[in-house]
């Protein structure tokens, strides 16, 4: 498969790319690792005129700690990188989970943090080439008013499926969106719009450049868990992350928190879980009623090959199991 | 609009004017010659056109072949010094880990990343390195064996 013709720039720096993006936004396309955005240019999804090559930009490639505000991420760090970082195994061990989850060691090399937390969402109807897509009607992702995975659809339902963004909302993460007239700190959580057929809340004048991830309270500990059909390679079918701070002996629940991932257009805090558990005991009883939580707030449909009430049921397994762990 | 670019391959500069929606995996078998590297599922899910970038794994389908200025690109044909093979190829040849030969450059270059920085792997180790490459043919096996066995000769 042929790429499509684009013209290509090499900004030297962030204020650079910001200055072009300010210009020519509407008609470019970020490049960090291409892991995404060139398999979707070679199905006939995308054609940008214009490509930005941000992956040697030199301020966003550095993973900080400060014992007073926590890990700064910048947007280029490769996901293999962030997975060997001695500080975050160490003191952010569900972000490490999250990064060696994600695609191939191949892919992990290539790929990059912010690239991971803006790939585009998916749907079998959709990540198909010219040919197969030609033989439907023009899909609400696309731009057209049918949905080909729903019949009678008229939102689209594709997927969100990284496996960093989960990890790193239960984790209160924020982002950096730096433009030529200003740098916005967002939580992470506010890029997701729920929309599968435009899924960020980004200007096309913005560049994603860092993640923000704030200290731990003691007692903290965050879990990230992927269910795929294999091991490697394959984007979740559904992804769980948890963050519990417990106290004591008796487990005393001071804080809870569940995103789900892979089951909808973007990744989802139960927050009813988090009311369920704080301030009390963990107990076996508790887990599975919030496992019951995360299987009701679920919400997949069939556009992903695998059952939607399978993904369901995974969704509760991989919740009660990393509640469990925790006992 | 054609750039010139120079790529610096299995040690040789090559200075070539490429388009840039070239990807590295188009110039080093169409333009170069270079047809060790395999063309697969061209999209980044099966590893059969795996090159070290700077030493470490990279899907040669997915690089802009512009995007590689100032890389050290390592294909399969740099792996031989002379007429002697390196110790992976002549592992997997002895072992019978190759039968049709399309994974055989990927796999053996993502073990060569694997042995460079971890000399002394466990079998996990070699599979979780060798995850992204796909094998249809052999089922793995003695791909891991001559992987584990290149390893335990150093």
């Amino acid at each position: 498969m042929r790429l499509p013709k684009f013209l290509y720039v090499e900004p030297g720096s962030l204020e650079e790319a910001c200055l072009f993006l300010e210009e020519h936004g509407r008609e470019s396309k970020l490049m960090a690792g291409g892991t995404d955005l060139l398999p979707s240019m070679k199905l006939g999804l995308s054609a940008p005129k214009w490509l930005i090559n941000t992956s040697a930009l030199p301020q966003l490639d550095q993973v900080e700690f400060d014992e007073g505000s926590g890990l700064r991420i910048g947007a280029s760090v490769k996901i293999g990188a962030l997975e060997r970082n001695a500080l975050v195994r160490q003191k952010y061990p569900g972000i490490a989970l999250a990064a060696v989850c994600v695609g191939s060691p191949q892919l992990r090399q290539m790929g990059t943090v912010g690239g991971n937390l803006s790939i585009d969402t998916r749907c079998d109807y959709y990540n198909q080439p010219d040919l197969w897509r030609d033989c439907k009607p023009k899909c609400i992702k696309m731009g057209g008013e049918t949905c080909n995975a729903i019949g009678g659809g008229r939102k689209c339902f594709a997927v969100f499926s990284g496996d960093l963004a989960p990890a790193l909302i239960a984790l209160d993460a924020r982002i950096r969106l730096v433009s030529v007239r200003e740098e916005r700190i967002i939580p992470l959580s506010e890029l997701y719009t729920g929309n599968g057929a435009k899924p960020r809340a980004i200007k096309p004048e913005e560049i994603l450049a860092g993640v923000e991830v704030p200290l731990l309270p003691a007692g903290t500990v965050g879990t990230y868990a992927k269910f795929a059909v294999r091991k490697a390679i394959d984007f979740p079918l559904a992804g769980v992350a948890t963050l519990l701070t417990l106290e004591g002996k008796e487990k005393l629940c001071r804080a809870a928190k569940v995103v789900i991932g892979a089951v909808g257009p973007g990744p989802d805090e139960v927050k009813a879980i988090g009311q369920l558990l704080e301030g009390k005991k963990l107990s076996l009883q508790l887990i599975e009623e919030a496992s019951s939580l995360a299987f009701k707030a679920a919400k997949p449909v069939a556009n992903r090959g695998s059952s939607p009430v399978y993904r369901k049921l995974m969704i509760k397994a991989l919740v009660r199991k990393a509640l469990r762990q925790a006992l | 609009m054609k750039e010139q670019v120079t790529l610096e391959i299995n040690g040789e500069s090559h200075e070539l004017l490429v388009e840039p929606e070239k990807t590295l995996l188009e110039v080093l078998r169409e333009d170069l010659g270079l047809t060790g590297t395999k063309q697969s599922c061209d999209m980044g899910t099966c590893g059969a056109c795996t090159v070290l970038l700077n030493n470490k794994p990279a899907l040669a389908c997915l690089t802009l072949a512009v995007a590689c200025k100032g890389k050290q690109i390592t294909t399969i044909e740099g792996l031989r010094k002379g007429e002697e093979l390196h110790p992976l190829q002549s592992s997997f040849i002895e072992r019978g880990a190759i039968q049709c030969g399309m994974c055989t450059p990927g796999m053996i270059l993502s073990a060569k990343a694997l042995l460079d920085e971890n000399a002394h792997p466990t079998e996990a180790e070699v599979r979780t390195a060798i995850s992204g490459n796909l094998c249809r043919c052999t089922g793995y096996t003695k791909i891991v064996e001559a992987i584990l066995a290149a390893s335990a000769a150093d």
